[in-house]
């Protein structure tokens, strides 16, 4: 699309390539050894509780942060060797940091208009820029206003358009729906793929909302500790993730603890077949929309009785007391079984799982 | 039929109290501010025209004026500078004891003025620590005009960096990195988006410690010799005058003080009105 980009829409997008990267902040060590690549011109997210070093990663990639040890490539070139001009990333923060003193215009054609004057656009140029990205962004009638006069979802959009303005090799966003309200959320989510899609940049959103990443992300990377747990499709992490950590992050889980052994481990009442042989102490996971729930009559399944019905989305959300376990397990059915089967609080079920992910327990 | 829920409709403010308030306000600045400062112009407007253009048309008193506003506008200018470096400092840095620096500051504020004068006189005395090495190199800062500055530099240092340091600790350090991945110079950051924003509280500063330091007594006559004519500031011809039970003559020149002070506090604040537009607090 050549819109965003008419003298280098030959340019392709850039490819990032991040190599042994470590980041210690005084005593501690923020980012391990963190090893990616991110594909050019696909939507990147790093997923992560707080604490996890996406944030530090993202700072990185950036130049905002200098890394420890360990390179960022930008299309095979070291960015250690780039200035922070000559890195050309639009980077998003999570509170936008526009400048308040300056109007949504202003605020947007700030990077086009502190370039070296041989560099520079000349005004009309500017000018065209400007309004091309106030309607790529639906910010047409806000160009004069101060940053103070707008909305959350406005402000984010004109932090979007003032990165974009300098042609970014690089989109870095920071959280990007952080500071939204809920329903907010939802329309900018599409709506920001769209945007990425069209500007056809390189970019990489952090997030802790596994929702956010799964939905809008071509390529995932979870982050634990300053390092990557796993990275891959949506797709892969979330039908295989191959952590506890990874598992417990993604998707409502319920953890069991089990032993395995001869093959096969049994969990809830079901028997698995596992891939390694001998015994010993293992981790189960199952989903809450992996379990079958039957009616008490009917054979097959561990007894449960219901503590909590939450009938407030696609999927009804029930919490069931499994009688040995001292925590509920959580259980999602369709509303089609709900209704037939009239499941109140109190009453009592069987349940089965249908699947199950088990880790060795560390020993 | 449904009857309307009858709320009262809100007259003119959802606020209760402003009349109070307003009316309380107003007694309050009629009392302490306004009403001495009529007195002021009362009493030398007891004096005829004549008497009172003579009066300030006295090269002494014009002197004196000229020393008074000077030392004073220099010194809230290097204020404003050092005032602003140190702000910067307090906010931006983290070092041992920087709590105890922050204290220091304060100092000026509460330092009998009179203490301030004496300790600067024997700092910067012929025979001070600082005095007599700059005397001794040509350098004679006693009893001119420069000690004047020096003791109003260190009255009005508080002021900026009190109204300087909130702001800057409101703008995050992320402004700055916004302004440097969209490409901008340090200096195009300094000067297109932290300035901007500084600029109104610093112009409040310097406005503070202009008018503290144009009223300035206490520190400024034990240091600066007062010379008639070369470092005898307003403040103290004032007294002079009401030693020689010459009230009307040292209200005319407080009355000339103060309307000088006013139109340049009204300039300075109106430029600070508009720096503040300009920064979009809206």
């Amino acid at each position: 699309m050549t819109l965003l980009h008419p003298d280098r829409s030959a340019d392709s997008p850039v490819a990032i390539r991040i190599d042994e990267v470590s980041k210690s902040f005084g005593g501690t060590r923020v980012l391990d050894r963190v090893s990616m690549t991110i594909a050019p011109g696909r939507l990147t997210a790093l997923l992560g509780p707080s604490g996890s070093g996406k944030t530090t990663l993202l700072r990185v990639i950036a130049g905002l942060e200098r890394q420890t040890g360990g390179i960022v490539a930008f299309d095979g070139v070291d960015a250690d060797r780039l200035t922070l001009r000559d890195r050309r990333v639009g980077f998003v923060f999570q509170h936008y940091a526009l400048f308040r003193h300056m109007t949504v215009s202003d605020n947007i054609a700030f990077g086009l208009r502190v370039r070296p004057r041989r560099e520079r656009p000349d005004r009309q140029a500017i000018a065209r820029k400007v309004s091309e990205l106030l309607e790529l962004m639906q910010l047409q009638g806000l160009e004069r206003r101060f940053p103070a006069q707008l909305s959350g979802g406005q402000r984010q959009r004109v932090a979007i358009a003032r990165a974009l303005a300098i042609e970014p090799t690089v989109l870095l966003l920071d959280e990007p729906f952080g500071a939204l309200d809920a329903k907010v959320r939802k329309d900018l989510r599409r709506w920001l793929r769209e945007v990425c899609e069209r500007a056809q940049v390189t970019t990489v959103f952090v997030t802790h909302d596994q929702e956010e990443a799964l939905e809008l992300a071509d390529g995932i990377a979870i982050m634990n500790r300053g390092r990557i747990e796993q990275s891959g499709s949506p797709m892969e992490v979330f039908e295989d993730p191959r952590t506890p950590f990874v598992c417990e992050f993604l998707g409502n889980v319920n953890r069991f603890d089990c032993t395995y052994g001869e093959g096969y481990v049994e969990v809830c009442g079901a028997q698995f077949p596992v891939d390694w042989g001998g015994r010993g102490a293992g981790i189960a996971y199952i989903r809450a929309h992996e379990f079958e729930v039957v009616a008490r009559e009917h054979a097959e399944g561990v007894p449960a009785i219901v503590d909590a019905v939450h009938p407030f989305g696609d999927a009804v959300a029930l919490e069931v007391r499994v009688e040995d376990r001292p925590r509920t397990v959580a259980v999602s059915i369709s509303r089609e079984l709900w209704e037939l089967g009239e499941i109140r609080k109190g009453d009592g079920i069987l349940v089965r799982p249908n699947n199950v992910r088990v880790f060795r327990a560390a020993s | 039929m449904v009857e309307a829920t009858a709320l009262p409709a809100p007259k003119g403010t959802v606020l209760p109290g402003l009349g109070l308030t307003l009316g309380m306000t107003l007694a309050y600045l009629g009392l302490i501010v306004l009403l001495p400062l009529a007195a002021v112009f009362a009493t030398a407007a007891g004096m005829g025209l004549d008497e009172i253009l003579r009066l300030l048309m006295d090269p002494r008193t014009l002197a004196a004026l000229r020393v008074s506003f000077a030392t004073a506008l220099l010194a809230a200018a290097i204020n404003a500078v050092a005032g602003l470096v140190v702000a910067w400092v307090l906010v931006r840095y983290d070092f041992p004891l920087k709590r105890l620096v922050d204290g220091v500051i304060d100092l000026p504020f509460a330092l009998p003025t009179a203490v301030a004068g004496i300790a600067l006189a024997g700092l910067y005395g012929p025979n001070g620590w600082v005095g007599a090495p700059l005397a001794e190199a040509g350098l004679r800062v006693a009893y001119t005009p420069a000690d004047i500055v020096v003791a109003l530099a260190f009255i009005g240092l508080p002021f900026v960096v009190r109204t300087v340091e909130p702001v800057l600790a409101d703008l995050d350090r992320e402004y700055e990195e916004a302004a440097a991945t969209l490409g901008a110079s340090r200096l195009q950051v300094v000067s297109r988006v932290v300035m901007p924003v500084l600029l109104p509280p610093l112009l409040t500063g310097f406005a503070l410690a202009f008018a503290r330091g144009v009223g300035e007594y206490g520190s400024v006559i034990f240091i600066a010799g007062n010379l008639p004519y070369l470092s005898e500031v307003a403040p103290l011809l004032i007294v002079i005058k009401l030693e020689e039970y010459n009230y009307a003559g040292a209200t005319t020149i407080a009355a000339a003080m103060l309307l000088t002070s006013f139109l340049m506090l009204l300039v300075i604040n109106l430029l600070g009105n508009w720096t503040r537009r300009r920064a979009g607090h809206v």
